[in-house]
């Protein structure tokens, strides 16, 4: 392998890496406010809830980075490349759900998570 | 707070943010196909451009869209795990493989009908896994 094409699968996933972040951001504040979504203005008051949590300005940071990596990717590499080489993404979300967030991530859902990874390689790769 | 597993409900809701989603998409792609001739050569351009942009109607309706993603993505969120939400949200590759069979007539070779019957086996492991109380 070529040091392009390296540096090209690190770009992806370090958006991959971003965009882990910034969901773990979003949930770790959600986590924090004690509420039951029951209907439609209580989802709005939910988001604007969360508008007012500093860690959801780094989720919004995230996306912004995320978006212009992901943008320079694909203007170097292929979408189905860089498609399959993002599905590390639901990988990484596990990890962190776990390890951080600590929600319990039993055997059953490791393997359904792995199963959706290698299904999405496949659908990617084949177009 | 108790942490309940995935309900019906909550699945519709999956459902229906990956549809907002292709929406979305959908929206911001209209936008910018409306702009394709235009070529910047000043540096003037760039705003004639934006005005364009900011005149088409698909652009507000994308971001209208944003807005209900975001907004129905956290009341998940609040109900479920993420390590479950993000999962099923993949079924959006399924979706997108039929579309694309349905409204387009596209061929789907084999080796991707299996990557589908993967995603679908790994959507529900997870969606069927126990959830933390």
């Amino acid at each position: 392998m070529n040091k392009q094409i390296l540096f090209i699968i690190f770009l992806i996933v370090l958006t991959s890496l971003c965009d882990t972040v910034n969901q773990l951001c979003l949930k770790a504040s959600i986590n924090t406010i004690d509420m039951e979504v029951t209907n439609l203005n209580k989802a709005f008051l939910l988001v604007w809830k969360i508008a007012f949590m500093p860690l959801a300005w780094v989720c919004l940071i995230c996306s912004c980075l995320s978006l212009t990596l992901w943008l320079y990717v694909l203007s170097k590499a292929q979408l189905s490349f860089a498609y399959a080489v993002d599905s590390l993404h639901f990988v990484l979300i596990a990890l962190a759900s776990s390890l951080i967030l600590k929600e319990t991530v039993g055997l059953k859902r490791w393997l359904g998570t792995l199963l959706i990874m290698i299904g999405i390689i496949l659908v990617s790769l084949t177009g | 707070m108790t942490k309940k597993g995935l309900t019906l409900n909550i699945f519709l809701f999956l459902i229906a943010n990956i549809f907002l989603e292709t929406a979305a998409q959908m929206c911001f792609k209209k936008t910018a196909v409306s702009q394709e001739g235009f070529n910047i050569i000043h540096h003037h351009d760039i705003f004639v451009f934006l005005g364009h942009m900011l005149s088409s109607p698909f652009l507000w309706l994308g971001w209208l869209a944003v807005l209900l993603i975001f907004t129905n993505w956290s009341t998940i969120l609040s109900k479920i795990d993420l390590s479950i939400a993000t999962p099923i949200a993949s079924l959006s590759y399924v979706l997108v493989t039929l579309a694309c069979l349905i409204f387009l007539h596209e061929h789907v070779s084999l080796l991707r009908w299996s990557g589908i019957i993967f995603i679908l086996g790994g959507v529900s492991l997870v969606s069927t896994s126990k959830g933390d109380s």
